[in-house]
């Protein structure tokens, strides 16, 4: 037996954490913290920690399939390359598209933006990360003239001010919310605000929060522009020496008073000055932004009102100061500096450069080099939907979950021509709907890079072999690009040599105009790259060994080197709840990750939350007639989402929050998505996830229950469930408004299972029952008018059990029966008394004889025939 | 004509008759008269000279016990439930073998067999019962057998060796007890039963399948919808010839068909009966001076065949013997439990189910585990439990309060009684439902 470290990232979320991996005989046997790595220094959240629960095999793809069909990788690279040249063809370059993943790694997403913008000819590459962070994008190339993130993670620590807005970094980014919550504690005066409209588990932490009305972030912070202007909190010499635009700031922002502030965010003037007061009088503040900010109508003009306040104060490029936008993916930062996003180019260069597109080119060798921005991902599902687009290649993501307006997604795919879905998981809703599906490998089985949201490059390391014939995501794309007939460009032998191609192309006629550069690295070997520590980007002559932070000298990536301010006048999102509608709010949950194709694999994770919810204010609760833990209906005009009720105060009472997580395969109606427009971002092309107005409605269960399953089970389609998964069975929670749940029902769904216990009820009630194969527990159904309380855990550790013949009907309780309670075999009819009971009687000195027993236990005293019994008992057992 | 009190006295104890003392006599010997005394003595031993007339040639015994006896599974002794010596150390007189031939209730005496005559302040019937007959011809033939006393079962155990083949006529409790008594004893044995499944009167079609099912794994079949016409044979019995033409050979015969109170000598003395000697609230019969109870008796055109209910009566009687308390008896259901080791079956209420009634069923197919609770306007009023009776009593106690139980369920039928235990302790009615009324 051999046992190795390696030293790997994180695949959740953008803190990228080290993970040592603990690797014994190809199993991932343990997982901690890697000590020395920068991002969190040998800490993991629960998610990191439970990742070597989550690498089984079970729910793989493991084939490619064409049409279902298992076909050889080489039928399926030529069935693909042959589509794909008979679209280009048939409809030109702009009929493909690619929607990739900040899941996957630097050198996938490489060759996937190398392979779509520079030989199929179209930038119709987008990502999920344009779900994510494509406002803090544009946001930043508008004020600093690049994509650059200023800040590491280490100002969070120094900061004396941290201004979390619309981040709940405690769930989303736990390790580093475990950094600033320790920096707390060590420097108690460093002060916390939370803006938020929710109170989230980071508001634990915080000295203020300011639940503001959804969605008027921009006129807090333009607010908070103009109190910094008016009480003389700016910094003139940063505004003059390193910034444009202030006058028009000063136009825009100075018409604001606070108390119109108060006002439309709906908070109270003290609370709100005195967190302008605080961001005035400290130095080092960094806001720390994210979702609440990027997933609006709005998104890039709120991320630009935040830096505003920074660049005015000359809050930036200094230790403990900046603004500072938080990615959700591992690799989300490794997709923007390829060019994974269809408004990118390659590298940090852009469209809007013409000599970027020919440098880029000619750096390729392309032979069809894409001219324009391509489509942003909820316009490119649209170009789907209209047959404009007419085949679409989905890596490692799950967009009928993730996008906004599942509804369309579905009908998109389901008429476009040619769908490839390289994934990995089976549980992938998106599967359904592909032509052809290919098997990809993941986490543990990968090897390649990926960037942090500090611009840390960490390498991820294969340790694991792949199952059945899962191949890496680049050699899968780049053995189509060849087939296809780019050979040369495509003929990667190693992960390493698209690395170095991708320094390369970071350095070429970068003299420092260009904020990406990794040029030091273009050269590395490929033991080197092995080898390779964190670092964090640029890595050039100037900064061979990294750059903590950008900005330092006021220079910037604009024309003139200046930071541009931007004033922007404040919008509220697109579609205002109106009377009688609440304003749905989505997020994560503490320990899911994305659509749970990965996280749902383990009940670790799931047991923190275990199913959708709605989270809802006890007066509105109350209004809408809404009990806790009764099931709700979230409705707009095309879809609905159904959950129980989570009765809270931590949600305003114009709100309703949902978490983003389920997916098709988890629930019958919980994609949270489903309700959201499709309603994005002008500039980013960022959907508005966090606002969309819904109607509440209690529904009212004729049946609900829970079925815990060994077998295979598809519920019934007048049934609305969530599946729970474990290792050695499946829990569904279930609710029908119509019809109940019927043995006779339940026996049609399981014919292979014969031998039942049940308790029925002829007025249909009630129905609880068990099934057993091999005398061995496989099936479990509780169901009532009002959810049977039952205790699930014990429940499912009996799964599997053989359970005693004459106490299994016992299991239909719910919970344990007290063995000490179990009388035994019954001695006295009449009276029902239990060898057990009599025993114990006895041995306790209690009764000693006939009498006495009657006495306490009346056996024996009915009819008398117990009573040799008795006294037989009395002969073995007395004290 | 021997006056007062006795005169013979067969056991020659030493009896210190106080004149001063009523003169309580009971006609019969059997359980009934022996809980009787038990209570009386408990109450006061010093009351009444006691005088009790038994047919039989033992002192009370346990006749449930009969079946057990016949497995072979207990002694004789085990049975007895109180000795001579018991009557001796209480002072009782007992006239044992001598049947009771003349009351004369004018006079407040009584004759018997023997020649015994006794004078009574108050009397009690406790003639208890006698096997129902059935029509079939040829019941004269030996080894047909009723099983109601000890000196049926000393019968059946003297052929019981030799037989191969044996007939059980009567599917209900005592018919399938004395079934299991004969398997036990290595007989081949066969139920003959007129409904159409066992123990009907108790049990539904599913549970009494469940026990047909549970009998033939304990060597008893069964034969349903069907009764004996004729039983056939020279001097023994050889075969019997059922009704459905189906003719078995057999060597051993019991008729379980039921029983009838015994009112043979109630009816000669004039009081009046009907299926039973009549008795009102107070357990009095039509005679002022004469008290009756147990399974002779007929109480609201009830008549009784369980201990329960006759427990109950005792403790009326006693009441009213020694204290003049007067406390109606009132019936309550009771319920039926079969005494066969390894059938666990209880049954109480109504079972036979009305289409608005709700059923709630517990079935175990491969356990032989059923339990069905009929649930009427929320409350139950039927409960048949088999395999396993645990909770019965509780159900039970739920059926007699006739409190709404909508809220308990499904648990509390499942055999989780702790949702129960607050209920009843709140509403006090672990005590007021104990059916024995008291502690012997």
């Amino acid at each position: 037996m051999t046992t190795q470290i390696i030293k790997t990232t994180c695949p959740y979320c953008g803190v990228g954490c080290g993970v040592d991996a603990k690797v014994e005989n190809n199993q991932l046997i343990a997982v901690s913290g890697s000590k020395d790595h920068p991002a969190n220094k040998g800490s993991l959240c629960v998610k990191g920690a439970s990742l070597h629960e989550t690498v089984g095999y079970q729910d793989r793809i493991l084939h490619p399939t064409i049409k279902n069909e298992r076909v050889s990788w080489d039928r399926a690279t030529h069935y693909i390359a042959e589509q794909l040249s008979q679209v280009i063809e048939q409809h030109g370059p702009e009929a493909i598209a690619m929607y990739v993943s900040g899941q996957i790694l630097t050198e996938d997403y490489y060759v996937a933006n190398k392979l779509m913008k520079g030989f199929i000819g179209t930038a119709n590459i987008d990502t999920n990360s344009r779900l994510c962070m494509a406002s803090a994008v544009v946001a930043h190339k508008r004020a600093f003239g690049s994509d650059t993130v200023p800040a590491c993670y280490e100002d969070i620590e120094h900061a004396d001010l941290v201004v979390l807005t619309g981040s709940n970094l405690a769930w989303a980014h736990p390790i580093l919310y475990q950094r600033l919550s320790a920096a707390k504690q060590a420097r108690p005066h460093m002060k916390i605000v939370v803006i938020d409209p929710r109170q989230t588990a980071s508001c634990d932490i915080a000295d203020l929060h300011l639940a503001l009305r959804p969605g008027t972030d921009a006129y807090l912070y333009n607010g908070l522009a103009q109190y910094l202007i008016e009480h003389g909190y700016i910094d003139h010499n940063y505004i003059n020496s390193h910034c444009n635009g202030y006058e028009d700031l000063l136009k825009q922002v100075s018409h604001q008073t606070l108390s119109d502030t108060s006002h439309i965010c709906d908070l109270e003037d003290d609370l709100v000055s005195m967190f302008y007061q605080w961001f005035a009088e400290t130095e080092r503040t960094v806001t720390l932004f994210s979702q609440g900010i990027n997933q609006s109508s709005s998104g890039v003009d709120k991320g630009n009102a935040i830096i505003n306040c920074h660049l005015i104060t000359g809050k930036i490029g200094k230790v403990g100061a900046a603004p500072f936008s938080i990615t959700g993916q591992p690799n989300a930062m490794g997709g923007r500096e390829v060019g994974g996003l269809a408004n990118q180019l390659a590298a940090h260069m852009t469209f809007s450069n013409p000599q970027d597109i020919d440098q880029v080119g000619q750096f390729w060798h392309a032979t069809s080099m894409a001219q324009q921005e391509g489509l942003k991902a909820v316009d490119m599902f649209e170009a789907v939907a209209q047959g404009k687009i007419k085949a679409i290649w989905i890596i490692a993501t799950n967009p009928l979950v993730s996008m906004p307006d599942s509804e369309s997604i579905r009908e998109a795919l389901t008429q476009c021509d040619l769908v490839i879905v390289q994934d990995v998981s089976l549980s992938s809703d998106t599967l359904k709907y592909a032509d052809v599906c290919l098997p990809a490998t993941t986490w543990g089985e990968k090897s390649g890079t990926v960037t942090n949201s500090e611009r840390t490059i960490s390498r991820q390391r294969s340790f694991l072999t792949p199952p059945g014939e899962a191949r890496h995501d680049w050699q899968i794309i780049c053995d189509i690009a060849k087939e296809m007939g780019f050979n040369e460009a495509f003929s990667y032998k190693t992960s390493a040599d698209i690395f170095r191609e991708h320094a390369q192309l970071s350095a070429l006629r970068n003299s420092g105009n260009r904020d990406f550069d990794i040029s030091e690295l273009s050269l590395m070997s490929d033991q080197a790259y092995d080898n390779m520590p964190p670092i964090q980007w640029p890595i050039n002559s100037a900064y061979p060994k990294g750059r903590a932070r950008f900005f330092e000298d006021g220079v910037f990536f604009t024309a003139d080197r200046k930071a541009n301010l931007i004033p922007i006048q404040p919008k509220l999102p697109a579609y205002p709840a109106t009377h009688n509608e609440l304003i749905l709010n989505t997020g994560r949950i503490r320990d899911q990750w994305h659509t749970m194709t990965r996280t749902g694999k383990t009940s670790r994770l799931l047991a923190h939350t275990s199913v959708p919810f709605v989270e809802i204010h006890p007066a509105t609760a109350n209004a809408f007639n809404i009990q806790e833990n009764s099931w709700v209906s979230l409705q707009t005009p095309v879809s609905k989402y159904i959950a129980k009720a989570t009765i809270t105060r931590s949600v305003r009472q114009d709100s309703v929050f949902i978490p983003m997580h389920w997916s098709d395969f988890f629930s019958s109606h919980g994609k949270a998505n489903s309700l959201v427009r499709p309603i994005r971002d002008a500039l980013s092309g960022q959907p508005e996830f966090k606002h969309s107005p819904v109607e509440a409605k209690s529904l009212n269960p004729r049946s609900q229950g829970v079925l815990i399953s060994s077998l295979p089970f598809s519920p019934p389609s007048y049934v609305e469930w969530h599946r729970i998964p474990y290792e050695h069975c499946t829990l569904w929670e279930l609710m029908s408004e119509g019809k109940t749940f019927t043995l006779s029902g339940l026996k049609a769904y399981y014919p292979r299972i014969k031998d039942w216990v049940s308790i029925t009820d002829s007025n249909e009630n009630f129905l609880h029952a068990a099934g057993f194969i091999d005398k061995q527990l496989t099936v479990l159904l509780f169901s009532a008018i009002n959810m049977p309380s039952i205790d699930q855990p014990w429940l499912l550790s009996q799964m599997g059990k053989t359970i005693p013949l004459l106490s299994r009907h016992l299991l239909l309780t719910g919970v344990p029966q007290d063995s000490t309670q179990a009388c035994g075999k019954i001695v006295c009819s009449c009276h029902q008394v239990g060898e057990n009971t009599i025993i114990n009687t006895l041995a306790n000195g209690n009764a000693c004889d006939i009498d006495t027993l009657g006495e306490l236990l009346k056996c024996g005293t009915q009819c008398g025939s117990c009573v040799p019994e008795l006294k037989s008992l009395i002969n073995l057992h007395q004290a | 004509m021997r006056n007062i009190v006795k005169q013979h006295n067969p056991m020659n104890s030493p009896i210190h008759t106080n004149l001063k003392k009523p003169h309580l006599v009971i006609i019969g010997c059997g359980m009934a008269c022996g809980k009787l005394l038990e209570a009386l003595i408990k109450r006061d031993a010093e009351h009444y000279h006691i005088s009790v007339i038994g047919e039989e040639n033992t002192p009370n015994y346990n006749r449930i016990m009969l079946s057990p006896l016949l497995a072979g599974e207990i002694t004789q002794e085990a049975l007895i439930l109180n000795s001579l010596a018991w009557y001796e150390a209480n002072r009782i007189t007992l006239y044992s073998g001598e049947k009771v031939i003349h009351v004369n209730t004018d006079r407040k005496s009584l004759t018997t067999d023997v020649g015994t005559e006794l004078c009574y302040d108050h009397l009690v019937f406790a003639t208890g019962s006698r096997p129902a007959k059935i029509p079939a011809s040829g019941q004269h033939l030996k080894n047909i057998f009723a099983f109601r006393t000890l000196k049926d079962v000393e019968g059946i155990l003297q052929v019981v060796h030799k037989a191969k083949k044996a007939l059980v006529i009567g599917g209900g409790l005592l018919g399938l007890e004395a079934a299991y008594g004969l398997a036990l004893q290595g007989v081949h044995t066969t139920v003959i039963h007129r409904s159409s499944h066992l123990l009907n009167r108790q049990l539904d079609s599913a549970a009494g399948a469940l026990l047909q099912t549970s009998m033939e794994a304990l060597g008893v079949n069964s034969i349903l919808n069907d009764e004996v016409a004729s039983f056939e044979g020279s001097e023994a019995v050889k075969t019997a010839t059922l009704k459905s033409g189906l003719t078995l050979s057999v060597d051993l015969v019991i008729i379980a068909t039921g029983i009838t109170p015994e009112i043979t000598l109630a009816r000669q003395v004039s009081l009046a009966c009907n299926r039973g000697i009549k008795v009102d609230d107070n357990l009095l019969t039509s005679d002022a001076n004469i008290s009756a109870l147990g399974e002779c008796i007929e109480h609201k055109n009830t008549t009784f065949g369980l201990v329960a209910p006759i427990w109950d009566q005792v403790e009326i009687l006693a009441d009213r013997l020694i204290y003049s308390r007067q406390s109606p008896y009132v019936q309550r259901p009771s319920p039926t439990k079969l005494k066969v080791s390894g059938i666990d079956l209880f049954s109480a209420g109504d079972i036979s189910e009305k289409t608005d009634d709700q059923v709630i069923l517990i079935q175990d197919t491969a356990s032989h585990i059923y339990r069905k609770f009929i649930l009427r306007n929320q409350r139950l009023v039927g409960i048949v439990l088999f395999g396993d009776v645990q909770g019965g009593n509780t159900y039970f106690e739920l059926l007699d309060s006739q409190q709404p139980i909508p809220h308990l369920l499904p648990p509390l039928l499942l055999g989780d009684l702790t949702t129960h235990s607050a209920i009843a302790e709140s509403a006090h009615l672990g005590s007021e439902n104990d059916l024995t009324g008291a502690t012997l």
